[in-house]
């Protein structure tokens, strides 16, 4: 099936960590003509029209969170987010390693159309070859006069600092990343206030995904009706989708969102491997509900997903087939997000722990016939009571796959056991 | 604070001594002023100093952390607090070759139990824990992002893909032979078993996961709790509690008489 490639255009042909191949694909056009030719507002303007919204996973409009920066004369933060760790997602990971320009034109973008002097970029720590990738461009791109004072020969100024992570799932979050970069602890901070008012160093800061900075050059280009114009009313664009798990051919795709979920799985990603069945997807990454075979006409977009109790979220879609064995998938995401806690919130702390442990006797054969009940009331016990939706993340992929497959559940704490003799 | 001397559980500590340590800290002086003057806030820096010194020694030492907090001028206490969040920072001398097999959700399904349990095997050790030669140390780690070829590891932060027990076993073999193509890490002190007593395997050790015995007291089999339960259903008068230490009230009656007749 033919997409067209718009992010990911390139990839896999050309050596795009080349400033000079970049520039020769029209890179850094775009920004030359943002910073010369448009007033930061009319920026904010045309990414509003254009109907972005964030890619990471909350999926809330750009332009409207670019919007919501006080005008205080305070100084203003640009913060890219690519501590991409949501079970499932890769795109950044891509991103970062294979177009490291395109991210920082998107991210010098993005500070000039927010007003801000000062962008950071947030690595995930794992991402070692991705950080050097990434780097090196940014040396390449000081050398060329990209970053630093007057921008073609205008009074505009910028700043990337490139910040590493060290392995926190948590600093996805965005004020747990602020916290982060600031030296501390990941914590979640509570909100309000929220960070286009009281953000990093306690300034005004936006926060936003890779793939979102990515979108900004090409929508210029083309224009913010071109962009709209794509997908449904409401999830306008592409989308990357990372798709993984019993398909036959797991990557990266670049998709107008509102796809069929159907077309995504057997034409995108060359559907299921012979004589296997369809039995779930997880359409938005570990925090996401399951999809299932009624769902898969369902169009790939932000409000059919939401419909249908589920998001999109990050862009991950986990397919499992009849060979799955969900209680092992359910242990393996409920470990995640139990040791993926940072332990501020009591719920999310102990909720995550103690599932843990019951999906583990449940895996040791120690399991009783309660522990199935027990597993989907906790995690509704856990939700809604934390500083961040971490600790609402185990909810939706546990209720969803008991909800459908108990007899998958049952099978590990039938036959009744005996108390264990000591 | 890191204990040094239980660092090495079985012998002597190498720890780099006060001279070597003067040479790592000449070494990354500039490379850390030069990151502290890129943020506004000096603070920010901390977690890039922390990189450049396990660069150096392989592991985040006291003393690291020490030249940090004096570097940026912060207590010690929250330089270890910091540290000790990040599960990428290693408190305790690791292996030259982090072995880190992935454990999300696309490679569980995909294998990645099957290729773990031929590491376990293979090497002789258990998540989060160092071999005996101090050669390799294993972590069964969270989604590494990279799902789309599974099962997948890092190696000393670099990926591995489409992991198979040949696969595991060529990769093993290179790296005692020393011609594995990626470079060991710095190791200046010996390491124990353990890197990481306090969590997990701190968990695993009282019986609440994994244990070899599920019937030890805290494990997932100890019916102590259930047969309380069976007592308390047949005979529903209030349990007397022996007390074993200090003076304990029992439906209100004070029964330190039968704590010092016994």
């Amino acid at each position: 099936m033919q997409l067209e490639k718009v992010l990911t255009a390139g990839i896999g042909a050309l050596n795009l960590r080349d400033i000079d191949v970049y520039r020769a694909q029209g890179g850094y056009a775009q920004l030359e003509r943002a910073i010369k030719e448009f007033e930061p507002s009319q920026l904010i303007d045309i990414v509003s029209k254009s109907g972005l919204r964030g890619r990471g996973g909350a999926g809330f409009p750009t332009g409207r969170k670019w919007q919501f920066l006080p005008n205080d004369g305070r100084t203003r933060y640009m913060v890219c987010n690519c501590d991409e760790a949501e079970p499932g997602t890769f795109k950044d990971h891509m991103l970062l390693e294979e177009t490291p320009h395109q991210v920082i034109e998107g991210i010098l973008m993005g500070t000039y159309a927010i007003g801000s002097n000062h962008a950071f970029m947030y690595i995930r720590g794992e991402f070692l070859r991705g950080y050097h990738i990434f780097r090196a461009a940014l040396e390449q791109a000081r050398a060329a006069g990209l970053i630093g004072k007057n921008l073609f020969g205008t009074d505009y100024s910028v700043e990337l600092t490139i910040h590493r992570g060290a392995g926190a799932y948590i600093c996805g979050e965005e004020t747990a990343l602020l916290n982060s970069l600031e030296g501390k602890r990941g914590e979640p901070r509570l909100k309000p206030p929220f960070p286009a008012i009281n953000g990093l160093y306690g300034e005004p800061t936006v926060v936003n995904n890779v793939e979102t900075l990515g979108y900004l050059p090409h929508i210029l280009r083309r224009g913010a009706e071109w962009f709209a114009s794509v997908g449904t009313p409401k999830s306008t664009g592409y989308k990357i989708v990372s798709v993984s798990g019993h398909v036959q051919k797991p990557g990266n795709y670049e998709i107008p969102l509102g796809m069929p979920i159907r077309t995504l799985i057997d034409d995108v990603a060359g559907g299921l491997r012979p004589g296997r069945k369809f039995m779930a997807i997880q359409p938005g990454g570990g925090s996401s509900a399951c999809l299932f075979e009624e769902h898969l006409d369902l169009g790939y977009d932000y409000e059919a997903l939401a419909g249908a109790g589920t998001m999109l979220g990050s862009g991950a879609a986990v397919v499992f087939d009849d060979t799955t064995d969900f209680v092992r998938a359910a242990h393996s995401l409920v470990r995640f997000f139990a040791h993926e806690s940072c332990g501020q919130c009591t719920p999310c702390r102990e909720g995550g722990h103690w599932l843990e442990l019951t999906l583990e006797r449940m895996l040791h054969g120690h399991g009783i016939e309660s522990d199935v009940d027990m597993l989907v009331k906790v995690s509704h016990q856990m939700t809604g009571l934390n500083l961040c939706p971490l600790g609402d993340s185990i909810e939706p992929f546990l209720a969803s796959v008991v909800g459908r497959f108990p007899d998958q559940f049952y099978a590990y704490v039938r036959p009744k056991q005996a108390p264990v003799a000591v | 604070m890191i204990d040094k001397g239980d660092v090495g559980g079985d012998g002597g500590v190498g720890v780099d001594g006060g001279a070597d340590f003067a040479a790592v800290l000449e070494r990354v002086r500039a490379e850390c002023l030069r990151l502290i003057s890129q943020y506004p806030d000096s603070r920010s820096a901390l977690l890039p100093i922390l990189h450049e010194f396990q660069n150096e020694l392989g592991w985040v030492s006291p003393e690291a952390m020490a030249a940090c907090a004096e570097m940026l001028g912060l207590p010690m206490s929250i330089v270890e607090s910091t540290a000790s969040f990040y599960t990428l920072f290693f408190k305790r001398p690791v292996g030259k070759y982090m072995l880190q097999p992935c454990r999300g959700v696309a490679c569980i399904v995909s294998g990645a139990e099957s290729a773990m349990a031929h590491f376990r095997e293979r090497l002789g050790v258990q998540h989060m824990q160092t071999t005996a030669d101090g050669v390799f140390s294993y972590e069964e780690v969270e989604c590494l992002a990279a799902c789309d070829r599974p099962p997948c590891m890092q190696v000393n932060l670099e990926f591995v893909y489409d992991l198979t027990p040949e696969k595991i076993d060529a990769m093993v073999d290179a790296m005692r032979a020393g011609t594995y193509d990626v470079p060991p890490r710095p190791q200046t002190a010996k390491p124990g078993r353990d890197w990481e007593v306090a969590s997990e395997s701190g968990r695993k050790a009282l019986g609440a996961r994994g244990v070899s015995n599920p019937n030890a007291p805290g494990g997932i089999g100890d019916a102590s709790g259930l047969r309380m339960l069976e007592r308390l259903e047949r005979d529903p008068e209030p349990v007397r509690v022996r007390p074993t230490r200090e003076r304990l009230v029992v439906d209100g009656a004070a029964v330190e008489s039968e704590l010092t007749s016994r």
